[in-house]
């Protein structure tokens, strides 16, 4: 196998290379680097899955696991490696003919690709710590990459809330280490067992929660990122990459970290409630904005919380449903992105009831945008409904069954509501086609077609990847294509009903300034904190 | 001498509730604080909590620091020394991009109240 360090450093190594010699085929060497990264992560499942390991760890500099880095590779952590690197190559590729990518972007982006591989592979708290902090530096350094005066607001909300997430995470690892005397996720589990009482574990695992929140954007902390991920002078790269893949890092942590706690002190009730309610609030934000970047940006608020549902609803099926729908999700939601990136270029303004007529205009990024909004949606066949359906399944109760469908209510009207900027109900002339690049519309087009892909073939990937075969019933796959329908009409009646009421207009300009968000981060270490004390107060 | 060697003592006992009191100094700072550079600020003091409470557990009544020819035994734990100067160096640059963003949100909006900075953000997006 491949060293996971090999992953990590050569990416920040050759970014920093590419800074200093300035070299005129740079772009040319990062595309040929690039494909090598992912024939490269896909030799390493190879091996994992050929030699049917059920993970490998691997010491840092030849240190004992107790004291040195360990990076591990398991099945899933294997697959998000190659999620980053193909989903990396399609970015790059995308900004092939970009004027903004000179080198300094493109030494961001390769750091930032090794410090995501880093989080994916990494197995110790300290280590995340690290990687994420100078993560998040970089990515606030590439939301103001143009230095506006809108992004300058945003980079620093972004810059200075994660920060105070990280000293919460760093607080928490303190007292783990304390206590335990080790930082390595597995070795802490077995430290755990040890305890006289696991309730000493409540207040570290309180500072986990409270920053892992923030950073899968979970109500109320999530007012960071629609302005990190929609910012209007960011390339759309960089939102294809913060929405689609940078985010889905806090995800893959959170239900690490929450394995190693699950067995002491279980959260997952907690989760799913507040799972729910961002998904929900999420859909209805995104149904409120104007701004098609901030719509698409509030709906991966929205996704998270139906993934972060999927994850903490103590069943195996919703549990690699919701994995499944990361992937997916990475893949339709940078699609979304990138070619609203090039819709607002063409049409020079974001503002969703000025934009009409793409279909006609740009048939191409149509096509790509129809085919990521069926992803995203959950129409029968799309990579989303097989997600969709597997975290429904795990569902344990009506109620919940309920939560679930009235949170994808909301990502369908809110879609629906996007998808008027394809049609044009007046015939006006149609406006010279612009002349894009090839490279981008094939790259928007080959990922739009990966959303259906994932879904034909969704039993057949979950079984390649995670060796999990997952059930499908056809008749309640053919239920759920029912409620889809009835889904669509009902949003096609909200969109029609709402069109210009106050509430929404409301609700739009609700903001919340950096104390506010301090406040909440507060009150939400109390909340988990409390929580779990009353919920432990009598072992 | 016997008093002082308690006092001593005590001194470090108390390190850990010391630490939890700056780190919500830091962050009360955080909530009521208006002032972009008072944010930053309070985010260094609650670091610096973090920092001293990780160090602390480090230490032994008795034990040596590990640096020169000393025993592994007589020495404290050196791993949280190692692991605070890389959040030490980590918070440094954070902190210097923070202040760099600090300069151009002061020069581009020409205040740096929170909630005036926030209000002409939101009158920019019309």
């Amino acid at each position: 196998m491949i060293p996971g360090h090999v992953f990590v450093l050569t990416p920040i190594i050759f970014g920093v290379l590419l800074f200093l010699l300035n070299s005129t085929y740079a772009k040319q060497s990062v595309l040929a680097f690039q494909l090598g990264l992912v024939f490269a992560s896909f030799y390493n499942f190879a091996k994992l899955r050929l030699l049917e390991l059920p993970l490998s760890i691997e010491c840092f500099g030849g240190w004992s696991r107790v004291i040195g880095i360990a990076l591990k590779w398991d099945l899933v952590s294997a697959v998000f490696v190659i999620l980053t690197t193909i989903l990396f190559f399609f970015l790059f590729v995308f900004d092939y003919r970009s004027g903004h990518a000179n080198r300094l972007f493109l030494m961001l982006f390769c750091t930032l690709q090794g410090l995501i591989i880093g989080i994916f592979l990494t197995h110790d708290f300290f280590n995340v710590f690290v990687l994420y902090e100078v993560s998040t530096i970089i990515v606030s350094i590439l939301i103001m990459f143009q230095k506006d005066k809108q992004s300058i607001y945003d980079g620093m909300l972004y810059l200075l809330t994660n920060l105070t997430a990280m000293v919460f995470f760093l607080f928490g690892v303190a007292i783990l280490y304390r206590m335990l005397g080790v930082l390595d996720f597995a070795l802490a589990k077995d430290q755990m067992a040890l305890l006289s009482s696991t309730r000493s574990l409540i207040l570290p695992y309180a500072f986990f929660l409270t920053a892992l929140s923030l950073k899968t954007a979970i109500l109320p902390l999530f007012s960071w990122l629609p302005r990190a991920h929609a910012t209007p002078s960011a390339p759309s790269t960089v939102s294809a990459l913060l929405s689609g893949l940078f985010v889905k890092n806090s995800l893959y942590l959170f239900f690490r970290i929450r394995n190693v706690f699950d067995p002491f002190l279980g959260i997952t009730e907690f989760f799913l409630f507040l799972g729910w309610l961002t998904a929900f609030f999420g859909a209805l934000l995104a149904l409120s904005q104007k701004d098609i970047k901030l719509i698409l940006a509030y709906s991966t608020v929205s996704q998270l919380g139906l993934i972060t549902m999927g994850l903490n609803m103590d069943h195996e099926l919703a549990f690699w449903g919701a994995v499944y729908h990361i992937l997916n999700h990475a893949v339709f939601k940078s699609t979304l992105f990138l070619s609203a990136g090039i819709i607002t270029e063409t049409y020079g303004t974001r503002d969703i009831e000025k934009i009409r007529g793409v279909g006609r205009r740009m048939p191409l990024v149509a096509a790509a945008t129809i085919l990521a909004i069926l992803g995203i949606t959950g129409a029968p066949f799309f990579s989303g409904s097989m997600s969709k359906y597997w975290i429904a399944y795990g569902a344990k109760d009506a109620l919940t069954t309920l939560a679930f469908f009235v949170a994808n209510f909301g990502t369908i009207t809110c879609f629906i509501r996007y998808s008027a900027i394809l049609f044009d109900p007046q015939i006006h002339p149609i406006p010279p086609s612009p002349l894009l690049p090839t490279m981008q519309h094939s790259t928007v087009l080959v990922m739009g077609f990966l959303s259906l892909f994932g879904g034909l073939f969704a039993r057949e990937l979950t079984i390649f990847f995670f060796g999990k075969q997952l059930p499908l019933d056809p008749l309640s796959y053919l239920q759920k294509g029912g409620i889809f329908l009835a889904s669509l009409l009902g949003g096609f009646l909200v969109v029609r009903t709402i069109g210009q009421s106050k509430v929404l207009e409301r609700i739009r300009t609700l903001d919340l300034s950096f104390n506010d968000v301090g406040m909440l981060m507060f009150l939400f270490f109390s909340l988990s904190f409390l929580y779990l004390t009353v919920k432990y107060a009598f072992l | 001498m016997r008093g002082r060697k308690k006092a001593q003592r005590s001194d470090f006992t108390v390190v850990d509730e010391v630490s939890f009191v700056i780190f919500f100094i830091g962050l009360y700072a955080l909530v009521v604080k208006r002032n972009a550079i008072k944010s930053i600020i309070a985010l260094v003091i609650m670091e610096t909590a973090v920092i001293l409470y990780f160090i602390a557990g480090g230490f032994r009544e008795g034990m040596l620091p590990p640096i020169g020819d000393v025993l592994p035994e007589q020495m404290v734990d050196p791993l949280p020394q190692a692991l605070m100067i890389t959040a030490i160096v980590i918070g440094i640059a954070s902190t210097a991009v923070a202040l760099v963003m600090y300069i151009h949100l002061r020069y581009k909006y020409g205040t740096d109240e929170w909630k005036e900075v926030m209000k002409k953000r939101i009158e920019e997006d019309g």
